[in-house]
């Protein structure tokens, strides 16, 4: 026994060591995915019920294979990226690469644009629509946040004094808790004529707006157009929502930013410098490309991060705005929490994980070359 | 001299070169801190003041910190999480140093399998493991230790995150970099696993340790879906879950609300001041390795 302990106890120190966390991560944080599948098949009202197969999948889709196709055109549009960058160096004549790689493009595109009107007329409206909220929110809030991160990382990287403080500063919105950040934007953003940001537009003789409660869309604002669908662009109140997921985001994307550029060997600038480039030029024609996989990494990461947003958009919900401020998680999470239908919210996290895949997959046919790069 | 000095500071921070580079970040600078000093100034204000949104109240009140801190259990609520986001620190840093420390330097059958097993829980978004998790507190699908169900209590509000591979993952990068001949001398003096980890490895490791213990502590102050599932009572709110029902039915009391939120952002900003240092390094590391 003693001698079965001394020649083991090396594995056996390993194993005790980290039994605790994987009993706690395997029960809480890798099972309840498994079981969600479980669930999402069958009849679930507070308790189980029969078994459904996929029909919950059904309502809320449509028609499955509608979805697949929706999900295969998702994984054109990456390959045809993966043709453009695998190929374009092998072959000697780029054209046939380049018409490839368009092909695929517009096969995808016509598969994610016929699939999603198949799901928009036969599936759960509620539930896609959501998915478009989603969509604007993510892609106008990493838009701006990288954008904005760029220009402050390279502000921050010229050599100025009190760096450092302006690099704590940058940081107060990321570790603010949401459900107070969102609580002062509440005022902020609030619909009364005397509210900050309606003091703030008057200064510029803009209208006062209703902000958080206004669910016209932003082009019908804008513009004084009104467009249906995609285009029409999110509602006022989901816009007010995106400028807090900017303001709370942006300063932690520049500091990651700043770090990326500092890795950038000097010469490269002062080489620029005898040139006579001016600094905007150095920052389109040197900065932007070096940095180009750390800003990929990031949109794709701030993508993923951003399809999960929920306690700052729920704090902000306003009756007013109607539905279009329920982006997924929301949507959700008032399918068990306020109508307590477990199957059928269980079923749309299972989609919401699957799409949520596809970009951790692009993410990883985009990245498969930089990560070997140095 | 000092004339000179300060002179040479001046014409540093205005000379062409920086001008641009300042006036973007003094720009930022106001609209990042704004929503604090708005949230300060209003908490100041008396209800009416507050509801015409002046810039500054005319005398500060502050007696609606006051009236906010004896009013609505809040001051219970505050106590509430710090003790949820201190367990759930402690919880953490308790499950995850040693397992990133056997994962780092411990040879054993299945470790890396085992390692990416657990970095799957990365790929699962958290909105679809609330639900099992609730039924799992609740104590429908495995028995429980410490009672029938977890409902309402302290446990299901913390040991569910007391398990986070990202933690583990951070750790094990600074654990592997401490150099094996510290572990060879320390065996040779007949150290064992344990003994090297608290003597030697916690102890070099502090920074780390202290960031990864802040990472954590504002991620369970943040929490605020799951304790809304699982709290019928009031007994355990967390202030996030005050807060938000403060939002919800705040009507004319803007100034109060705003004295709710300083009060409960405070703990974090406090914590924050004190650690910045670690806590940018290792962010600008961290995005750099990835």
């Amino acid at each position: 026994m003693m001698n079965f302990y001394r020649k083991h106890s090396e594995k056996l120190i390993g194993y005790t060591f980290i039994t605790p966390s994987v009993l706690i991560i395997s029960l809480f944080g890798v099972f309840p995915v498994f079981f969600g599948m479980y669930m999402s098949v069958h009849k679930w009202k507070v308790f189980k019920g029969r078994f459904l197969g996929f029909e919950n999948y059904e309502r809320i889709l449509g028609s499955l294979s509608a979805f697949w196709f929706f999900v295969i055109g998702l994984l054109f549009l990456i390959l045809s990226y993966w043709v453009w960058s695998e190929f374009k160096d092998k072959f000697k004549n780029k054209l046939y690469v380049l018409i490839s790689s368009v092909l695929i493009l517009i096969i995808g595109i016509y598969l994610i644009n016929s699939n999603w009107g198949i799901m928009i007329s036969e599936g759960d409206d509620d539930y896609l629509y959501s998915l478009i909220q989603t969509l604007y929110y993510s892609l106008f809030t990493i838009i701006f946040e990288v954008g904005l991160a760029l220009v402050i990382a390279f502000a921050l990287y010229q050599k100025l004094a009190g760096k450092q403080f302006f690099q704590m500063i940058l940081l107060f919105p990321y570790i603010t808790p949401a459900v107070m950040g969102a609580a002062v934007f509440f005022l902020i953003f609030g619909k009364a004529e005397t509210s900050f940001l309606n003091q703030f537009v008057g200064l510029f003789g803009i209208e006062p707006q209703l902000w958080l409660f206004d669910k016209r869309p932003i082009t019908e604002i804008l513009f004084g157009v009104k467009i249906e669908g995609l285009f029409a662009g999110p509602s006022l109140a989901l816009t007010s929502s995106i400028f807090y997921g900017i303001w709370s985001y942006t300063g932690y994307y520049a500091i990651i930013l700043l770090a990326g550029l500092s890795i950038i060997p000097s010469d490269l600038y002062e080489a620029a410098k005898v040139e006579g480039a001016s600094r905007w030029q150095t920052f389109v024609k040197i900065t932007i490309p070096l940095l180009m996989p750390i800003i990929f990494f990031l949109m794709l990461t701030g993508f993923i991060n951003t399809f999960q947003a929920f306690n700052s958009i729920f704090v902000m919900q306003t009756s007013s705005a109607g539905d279009t401020m329920d982006v997924v998680t929301i949507e959700i999470f008032d399918h068990f929490w306020g109508r307590v239908k477990y199957g059928y919210a269980a079923a749309e996290g299972v989609i919401l994980f699957i799409l949520l895949n596809v970009l951790a997959i692009s993410q990883y046919v985009i990245f498969r070359k930089r990560i070997n790069y140095d | 001299m000092l004339f000179l000095g300060k002179e040479l500071i001046m014409t540093k921070i205005f000379n062409s070169e920086t001008r641009a580079p300042y006036i973007i970040l003094s720009l930022v600078f106001i609209i990042s801190i704004y929503p604090f000093f708005y949230m300060i100034m209003t908490s100041l204000m008396t209800a009416g003041e507050a509801i015409n949104q002046y810039v500054f109240p005319r005398s500060p009140m502050f007696e609606n910190y006051v009236e906010v801190w004896t009013s609505n259990n809040f001051q219970r609520y505050t106590i509430n999480s710090i003790i949820i986001s201190t367990i759930t620190v402690l919880g953490v840093l308790l499950t995850s140093i040693p397992a990133a420390y056997s994962f780092a330097r411990i040879e054993f059958p299945f470790k890396n399998l085992i390692f990416y097993f657990l970095l799957l829980s990365l790929m699962i978004p958290e909105i679809i493991t609330l639900l099992p998790h609730l039924l799992i507190i609740r104590g429908e699908i495995i028995p429980l230790p410490f009672g029938p169900t977890w409902m309402n209590t302290l446990q299901g509000l913390t040991v569910p995150f007391m398990g986070n591979i990202f933690v583990i993952f951070l750790l094990r990068q600074y654990f592997k970099k401490i150099p094996n001949e510290l572990w060879e001398a320390a065996r040779l003096d007949g150290a064992s696993h344990f003994y090297f980890l608290t003597r030697i490895v916690i102890p070099m490791s502090m920074p780390i340790i202290v960031t990864v213990g802040l990472f954590t502590f504002i991620i369970a102050w943040n929490s605020f879906a799951w304790p809304l599932l699982i709290l019928t009572k009031e007994d355990w709110y967390p202030v996030t879950v005050s807060v938000y029902s403060f939002v919800r039915e705040v009507g004319p009391n803007f100034h109060l609300l705003m004295a709710a939120c300083l009060i409960a952002i405070a703990p974090i900003l406090i914590l924050y001041f004190f650690t910045q240092r670690l806590f940018i390094e290792s962010i600008s590391n961290f995005g750099i390795k990835e």
